[in-house]
């Protein structure tokens, strides 16, 4: 199966995803009342025994952190996951229950809030730049450290995996985190397939 | 097209709760899984505000996932493992207790948009979630005993010194506590042969008997003498473990060592001669009277020799204690390079010496003793100083006691010096 990605269609992708990145700025502000900047999104094909690597050199690894993984499924099918500290997890759980001792259960669903916002509003747009539709699912949700946020051996059976990555960044409310969205394989292949439809729709 | 006639009937038929509600929480639709779970009939409750039938809800963060799933169009959620249950509803089973509540799954969907109505379903995911809370339980269990089992291990390789071996005596795994006993690196030695630590002087009669005992399935137990990779030699008392497989056949070896080093040198100076590091007058006494007290046919075939150097005093007197002192040794190295390994010699005190020559004849005595009497004749000390000896030699006999046997080769000791020194003579 072929998994690279040509020029344009990596050119188109990140157009895509900055459309959808701008969305979900949007919706936050619009829905959280958070006013907060996403970094230009960062496209990377690697190994899936890569993914590991990469995610923890993107964040602290003395911290603590909240995982929330959601899937995702249609023609273009994956998993979107959003990786918040444990101390930006709670500057967000007083943000959004306005108080200053938000409890564990509380802040678990602040995390899951803003992450179903970033997750449907990312891909929502994106597929529908796409011209498809997915199917989100519940999404599940870990406190672990950083060397647990993805095992090897749990990623070991796919080949490649595509990693759109940005920053989420709350400056005023001193909350940060990492977006991750991770398709593999076969999805990559439909990916493309779809990339290259909206390429042709659009230069003929 | 098919269109579907009966949504309400589709929706009853579901076996979870589905309500619908606008952004001001009016309930416009309540399923039968919901009427039946909250005892609250939908004609009770539609057209109604849900906040006058549940007002615990937290209608501030209801309120935000509703606006989002309208805005953006899609499901949220709540957090599936709060301990905080949206609506609370009993559950009713018997077998175990661990959840009072029904633990659910709440999605809002957007229903109508352009009326800003949603569809709130409930998923009852109690047995998932009771399943989640053992498999916690069990793994913290497990967790414990890993910690448990690793701390004991870590005891265990820091304080014994322990060994696996193929069958084929190849190294597989040694404890960081054999390491340092033998100061050595355990990669240095994984792969390597188990001969790598054995003694050339060490009798190969201990290594058959241990290597026939445990092909043979058994564990072996005994003194073993090893050198260390600084070339220090060490003994321990050791316990050789075959380990079998699933079809009985020995798999590997284990091995559990105990220095006994220091307890051997203690032994060993109990027993020794200071001066000559022969064995001294006590450890030659126990032998001969244990020899005697049994009186086993097979260890009383010995000849005693009795051996006192001539003229010893004029040597001290003369050369000084100095040189009187490297004559004692000197007799002593020569006694030993003239002996068999089975045989016995001690300084019996003085400049006198005796000797256990085990399974011997008189004849055979005799050509030992002049060979003996000839090699020390021939040695020189401090470069010029010639020395002999003179011996008395004598058979045992059964059923004799010491004292006997060594009045008999005194006497002949005395008559050896009598008949002008440096000879042998037998009684």
């Amino acid at each position: 199966m072929n998994l690279q990605f040509n020029e344009d269609q990596i050119d188109a992708l990140r157009e895509f995803m900055n459309v959808s990145i701008g969305a979900a700025t949007a919706s936050m502000a619009n829905l959280l009342d958070a006013f907060g900047t996403m970094h230009i999104p960062k496209i990377e094909i690697c190994n899936s025994d890569e993914l590991a690597d990469k995610i923890q050199n993107s964040i602290d690894i003395r911290s603590m952190y909240f995982v929330i993984k959601q899937l995702f499924t249609g023609k273009f099918g994956g998993e979107c996951m959003f990786v918040i500290s444990e101390d930006s997890s709670i500057n967000l759980g007083r943000h959004l229950y306005d108080i200053e001792n938000p409890s564990f259960d509380e802040v678990n669903d602040a995390v899951i809030e803003l992450t179903n916002i970033l997750t449907s509003t990312i891909v929502s747009r994106l597929t529908q730049e796409l011209n498809t539709q997915v199917q989100f699912f519940v999404p599940s949700l870990q406190f672990l450290d950083a060397a647990s946020i993805v095992s090897e051996e749990d990623v070991g059976e796919y080949s490649k995996i595509i990693i759109i990555s940005t920053i989420l960044d709350f400056k005023d409310k001193q909350i940060k985190g990492n977006v991750y969205i991770l398709t593999k394989d076969e999805a990559i292949a439909s990916l493309r397939g779809l990339i290259d439809r909206k390429i042709e729709e659009i230069y003929g | 097209m098919n269109v579907i006639k009966y949504p309400d009937i589709l929706l009853d038929s579901l076996e979870n709760g589905h309500m619908i509600i606008d952004e001001n929480y009016t309930v416009s639709y309540w399923n039968r899984w919901l009427a039946i779970n909250t005892q609250i009939d939908k004609e009770d409750i539609i057209g109604k505000n849900l906040e006058d039938f549940y007002p615990d809800i937290n209608y501030k963060v209801l309120h935000r996932k509703i606006k989002t799933a309208l805005t953006i169009g899609t499901p949220t959620f709540y957090d599936t493992n709060s301990s905080k249950k949206f609506i609370s509803i009993n559950r009713n089973k018997v077998t175990t207790s661990s959840l009072q509540l029904m633990q659910q799954q709440v999605t809002i969907s957007p229903y109508i948009i352009s009326e800003n109505k949603v569809m709130i379903s409930i998923y009852d995911i109690s047995e998932l979630f009771e399943t989640k809370l053992l498999i916690k339980k069990e793994m913290n269990k497990v967790n414990k005993l890993n910690e448990k089992l690793e701390a004991e291990k870590e005891i265990i390789d820091k304080n014994i010194m322990i060994m696996k071996t193929s069958v084929n005596g190849i190294i597989k795994d040694v404890s960081s506590f054999f390491c340092d006993s033998f100061n050595i690196d355990r990669d240095e030695i994984l792969g390597q042969n188990i001969s790598i630590f054995k003694l050339d002087d060490v009798s190969d009669v201990i290594y058959k008997e241990l290597w026939t005992t445990i092909k043979n399935k058994k564990s072996w137990n005994g003194e073993l003498k090893y050198i260390t990779s600084k070339g220090q030699a060490k003994w321990f008392q050791s316990r050789v473990m075959p380990i079998l497989d699933i079809h009985g056949e020995v798999h590997e070896f284990n091995a559990v060592y105990h220095d006994i080093t220091n307890e051997k040198l203690l032994a060993e100076l109990y027993i020794t001669d200071s001066l000559t590091k022969l064995y001294n007058r006590a450890h030659f006494d126990e032998t001969i009277n244990l020899i005697v007290k049994n009186q086993r046919k097979a260890d009383s075939e010995f000849i005693l020799v009795l051996v006192d150097i001539d003229n010893f005093k004029v040597i001290n007197d003369t050369y000084g204690h100095q040189v009187g002192d490297e004559a004692l040794i000197s007799v002593a190295n020569t006694l030993k390079s003239s002996l068999r390994d089975n045989d016995l010699v001690a300084r019996w005190g003085g400049e006198e010496f005796v000797i256990m020559l085990k399974d011997t004849t008189i004849n055979e005595a005799k050509v030992i003793v002049e060979k003996i009497r000839a090699n020390i004749e021939n040695s020189i000390i401090n470069n010029d100083i010639k020395l002999t000896a003179s011996f008395g030699f004598t058979k045992y006999i059964l059923g004799e006691d010491s004292k006997e046997i060594f009045k008999r080769v005194d006497d002949a000791l005395y008559e050896a010096k009598e008949a002008g020194r440096n000879r042998a003579v037998l009684k």
